[in-house]
């Protein structure tokens, strides 16, 4: 073949990989849509699982509630440990090496897969610590799932504030503690939240940190700490697995991609802010 | 970037009130590491090191996984052939269409698309796999079904493919990176000497790009050994060693979400998933230093050019 008909053939392959790349969410989004938007109301938000099996009828309301207080939780956690791990090490480590280790380490560890840090979880807040298969065990874990990618997010957006702001204010007499709260803070607020809104949005749909550490196939909707939870992608798996209901089972997952939407849509928007 | 010039410059000194915050601040890093440092010891505690460790690892890789028997099997072969199958579906799938992906937005998509796409591939990366799973068992699962008349459709094929959707995204973006940062550098010259964008490619866009495109592939890959709830409603979840593509199988992930809550905690059955979890998590520890390690060669070595 001559290289103009390799040319032609290299061009057909990249904008077919392109049309992929677009065509795979459009569908996948227009399926769940056509197919649970039907089922999805408001009594289907607010109304608990009904029905015989159990699940079939009825509402998501105690697996929304309990997604929602687990990664708040985990969230009350996660976020000063990564914001204050962040400030340490972008303000308070003299040493270059240790900064680029450090990160190296949570770089690594923030992709161990979640289902490692489910069993960590599992043997050490459920087992070891007797907390139980409950929310506070689980809440745990999604601090821990959260906390690396909060501590890599907020520390780039403190590296992106400019050093001669820093040198300004730190020369006009301010302590440390009032250029971080004062200045550091509020110029790097947008890149911040677009972060913590990422991490939540990751926590809240993975199921594989709270399968064996919070989650039960129903609870009678008491939010409790020392008692376990429902939450929407373990109640979208058993929905599923066990075979109870498909129709419902597309109701929680176009509930799981909406949620994601907008968590995706607030980080967005939060990061054009930046721009401007 | 911080220099020691800033603690010792007049101004940069630590009132009291700083010292507290910093001492508070290490608080918050030590410990947060520490946490994470105390999941890899713990995955060793729990996985029974010491007597008979070397024994059970041997066992974890090559032996039957028949609980019930007596005395009961305990060996995971099936597991990990099942993940070496599916990950290499998915990579087999994805790689490709990553890289086609990559270059498009580096190099030849119009702004418009390329706008599009940056959205829809986050889109892609943030969908929950419990989704996947579901909306694979939906999809591919019922039309295997009929197409290849199997008697359930839940194949390690199947989970591979829903895989490699997943996937996507990720070798998409990093091969993307590395395909921006050779181009920047080497697109002016190339094009200047009147060749087409095919052979400036293959002469030199891939051979600079290479570390890059291998960082992609094992991110890829890191992300697929981990992935546990899509594979898991998918692969069809039997401990029988995979025979085909077409069979059932049980990747290792799946294996230990099912397992884990029906062990009797301390028992053999138990030290033996942990022992599978450690392997599974130093695997990917690895695989993602080495990305880190590749990554921060391919920015240095070009920024220094």
């Amino acid at each position: 073949m001559t290289s103009r008909t390799w040319n032609v053939l290299y061009y057909i392959f990249v904008w077919l990989s392109g049309l992929i790349g677009i065509a795979l969410p459009v569908g996948i989004g227009l399926y769940l849509l056509l197919n649970g938007g039907k089922i999805l109301d408001i009594s289907f938000l607010l109304d608990r699982p009904r029905g015989s099996p159990l699940g079939s009828e009825g509402g998501i309301l105690p697996a929304i509630l309990g997604s929602f207080s687990l990664t708040a939780i985990g969230l009350a956690v996660a976020f000063p440990a990564g914001i204050g791990s962040a400030v340490y090490l972008s303000e308070f480590s003299s040493s270059t090496r240790l900064k680029s280790y450090a990160r190296l380490m949570i770089q690594s560890l923030a992709g161990v897969p979640s289902i490692i840090y489910g069993l960590f979880g599992y043997a050490f807040f459920v087992v070891m610590l007797r907390m139980g298969t409950s929310l506070i065990a689980g809440s745990l874990v999604m601090a821990i799932v959260m906390y690396p990618i909060i501590l890599i997010t907020s520390q780039e957006a403190f590296d992106a504030v400019s050093r001669e702001y820093r040198e300004a204010s730190l020369s006009l007499g301010i302590d440390h503690t009032e250029w971080i709260i004062r200045v550091l803070f509020v110029k790097s607020l947008a890149r911040i939240l677009s972060g913590v809104v990422l991490a939540v949005g990751h926590a809240m749909g993975s199921a594989a940190p709270v399968l064996f550490t919070a989650a039960v196939f129903y609870s009678a909707g008491g939010i409790r700490l020392s008692q376990p939870v429902m939450t929407l992608p373990t109640h979208l798996y058993f929905l599923v697995s066990e075979g109870v209901s498909f129709e419902n089972a597309f109701g929680t997952a176009l509930v799981l991609v909406i949620g994601l939407l907008v968590f995706n849509t607030t980080a967005m928007i939060l990061r054009k802010n930046i721009k401007e | 970037m911080i220099s020691q010039k800033d603690h010792s410059s007049p101004h940069g000194g630590l009132s009291a009130r700083d010292r507290i915050v910093r001492s508070l601040c290490l608080l918050f890093l030590v410990s947060g590491v520490g946490i994470l440092a105390l999941t890899i010891v713990y995955l060793f505690i729990e996985s029974g090191f010491g007597e008979g460790f070397l024994h059970r690892i041997l066992d974890c890789f090559t032996g039957e996984w028949r609980p019930l028997a007596t005395p009961p099997k305990l060996g995971m072969a099936h597991a990990w052939v099942s993940t070496a199958m599916v990950t290499g579906i998915a990579l087999a799938i994805s790689f490709p269409i990553g890289i086609g992906i990559g270059l498009f937005t580096s190099e030849i998509a119009p702004l418009i698309i390329r706008r599009l796409l940056t959205p829809a591939l986050e889109l892609l990366a943030g969908i929950p796999a419990v989704v996947y799973g579901f909306f694979g068992a939906v999809t591919l699962v019922r039309w295997f079904e009929n197409a290849f008349q199997l008697s359930s459709g839940e194949t390690l094929l199947g989970a591979g493919i829903v895989l490699s959707v997943m996937m996507l995204p990720f070798i998409a973006s990093t091969s993307g990176e590395a395909f921006r940062a050779v181009f920047r550098e080497y697109r002016e010259s190339v094009l200047s000497l009147g060749v087409d964008q095919f052979t400036m490619l293959r002469r030199v866009i891939l051979v600079r790009a290479f570390p890059g495109l291998i960082a992609a592939a094992a991110l890829g890959l890191a992300r697929g050994l981990g992935e546990t709830l899509a594979v898991l409603m998918l692969s069809g979840n039997t401990t029988a060693f995979p025979e085909s593509v077409l069979s059932r199988g049980q990747p290792i992930t799946a294996l230990l979400a099912t397992e884990i809550g029906e062990t009797a905690v301390g028992s053999d059955k138990y030290h033996m998933l942990f022992t599978g979890a450690l392997f599974l998590m130093l695997l990917v520890l690895l695989l993602n230093l080495a990305i880190s390690v590749l990554k921060r060669k391919i920015y240095t070595g070009l920024y220094a050019n």
